[in-house]
């Protein structure tokens, strides 16, 4: 009897241990609420007239304004995208992304980051493929001398989903720029489009290493998952 | 007291050891186990994808090989773990039975087991000695085209120095051409694993190692990162597209863009 109990206490304690380890599991990659990007009409594009998307993210120099709430979270300090680190976009069509970068930075390890790729030209704005618009000037490249951030969704090797692979630097607000408190009244605003293709899902990061404490600046928000990084759908 | 001589023949002791009940039954497990390690074992050799260049095809087949020449050893001991279970099980009513006498000095035993593991060790070792120089860079009329392989958290990003500088994200090659890859990293370990052309090299932090490879198949295969290297690891992957050499001309012309 003393045996059958022992083996029914293990049974239950390892059938408790694996439920808590898939709990974990499933609600630290629960999403939050995403940004959906919102269709205004068509556009011309080289594959054709397609729905045009638009969508706005910012990047700020701390977690107050984003999806962490106004308290920023555990780590108010950290640097982050808001208002949601996971964005909705729709299949087969031309998305019009708008970035507000509101934070500092320094160089880029790569420079390859500090060109535009995989973009495409947005109606209306001048830009070409290969472009963005950074405050109101066309530009395919920026300086990886002083970078704030990137934006870049990555491409995945599948067979299954349509490759999607954008890159877009954001440009450093410079330090004198950069108040003691609240945000910069002169942040950059770049404005780049590419086209969806089929459903899928891809991740996003900053190719910045904007993180601290760890080797290169890969730590804090680099090793974390909704600050610097994110989800997108495209559905 | 004296020990008794064994004067039996080696012919009659080995005639009367095979006659033995849990020989045979060893003897079936370890055809069984054997014939399905053969059958299914070279499967694993081939879930990377048909080859796309000769090195991968001598990794494919070194891997079947090095299979199948394994297989015997690993069905002996699997099959001697299975009888041990269920056949030498001790009976619930009975209690532990008493430690069996140490076995030492079996001459044949040990020479079969010494001789059978040093030819199969050096049949290995011939075989991938053999593989690894036919592999090495030959002389060809090609000139071989070097391409900096450059990993970061989290992607990859590849320069042409000889075709005017180009930058890509994907890895662009042309068919039957001998490539030089110049691999190197600007954060953390990385490895660069272009999975169906058989390349898998470090990319060390400032340093460069060197791979080569031919590609001999057109199309779209895998890149991706073998060596764990923080939060987007798993999505630190890329295509490699190889073209044919007019088609990869025209890429060129074209400043990396299709």
């Amino acid at each position: 009897m003393k045996r059958v109990f022992t083996a029914l206490v293990t049974v239950l304690l390892g059938a408790a241990l694996v439920f808590g380890i898939a709990s974990f599991l499933h609600v630290s990659n629960l999403q939050n609420a995403p940004v959906v990007a919102e269709v205004r009409g068509t556009a011309q594009t080289a594959q054709g007239v397609l729905p045009h998307a638009f969508i706005a993210l910012s990047t700020y120099p701390d977690s107050l304004a984003g999806e962490h709430g106004p308290s920023g979270g555990s780590h108010p300090d950290w640097v982050s995208y808001g208002p949601s680190t996971d964005i909705s976009l729709p299949a087969h069509s031309l998305v019009t992304m708008t970035i507000t970068q509101y934070d500092s930075g320094e160089v880029l390890n790569n420079p390859y980051f500090a060109k535009v790729a995989g973009t495409v030209a947005t109606p209306g704005d001048g830009t070409a493929d290969g472009q963005m618009l950074l405050d109101g000037r066309p530009v395919s490249q920026v300086s990886p001398e002083h970078i704030g951030h990137t934006f870049t969704i990555h491409e995945l090797s599948s067979p299954s989903q349509d490759n999607l692979f954008v890159n877009v630097p954001l440009p450093a607000v410079s330090d004198d720029a950069m108040p003691d408190s609240g945000y910069t009244k002169t942040p950059h605003v770049i404005t780049f489009s590419f086209i969806t293709g089929s459903a899928g899902k891809y991740v996003w990061n900053c190719e910045y290493p904007c993180g601290d404490g760890t080797y290169r600046k890969f730590g804090d928000v680099m090793g974390a998952r909704s600050f610097m990084s994110g989800t997108v759908t495209v559905a | 007291m004296s020990d008794s001589v064994d004067t039996q023949p080696a012919t009659s002791k080995f005639r009367a050891w095979i006659k033995r009940p849990y020989i045979r039954h060893v003897f079936l497990i370890w055809l069984a186990v054997t014939i399905l390690i053969e059958l299914f074992g070279p499967v694993q050799a081939h879930l990377m994808g048909a080859p796309a260049s000769e090195s991968m095809k001598a990794i494919e087949d070194t891997i079947s090989l090095f299979t199948y020449a394994a297989a015997p050893v690993a069905a002996l001991v699997i099959s001697v773990v299975i009888y041990s279970i269920f056949g030498w099980r001790q009976a619930k009513s009975a209690g532990p039975s008493d430690e069996s006498p140490a076995i030492r000095t079996n001459g044949p035993a040990t020479t079969a087991w010494v001789l059978v593991s040093s030819i199969l060790c050096v049949f290995l070792l011939i075989w991938g000695l053999g593989e690894m120089n036919s592999l090495a860079p030959k002389a060809s009329s090609a000139k071989p085209i070097v391409i900096d392989a450059i990993g970061n958290q989290w992607a990859w990003n590849f320069k042409y120095p000889g075709s005017g500088n180009i930058e890509s994200h994907e890895l662009v090659m042309p068919k039957d051409q001998p490539i030089i890859f110049h691999v190197t990293s600007v954060d953390v370990i990385h490895s660069l694993w272009i999975v169906q052309l058989g390349v898998k090299i470090d990319a060390n932090p400032f340093r460069v190692t060197l791979a080569h490879v031919t590609p001999t198949r057109i199309g779209r295969f895998s890149v991706r990162c073998a060596e764990l290297c923080g939060l987007y690891h798993a999505h630190m992957q890329t295509d490699a597209v190889v073209l044919s050499p007019d088609d990869f001309n025209k890429w060129v012309a074209n400043g990396g863009r299709s």
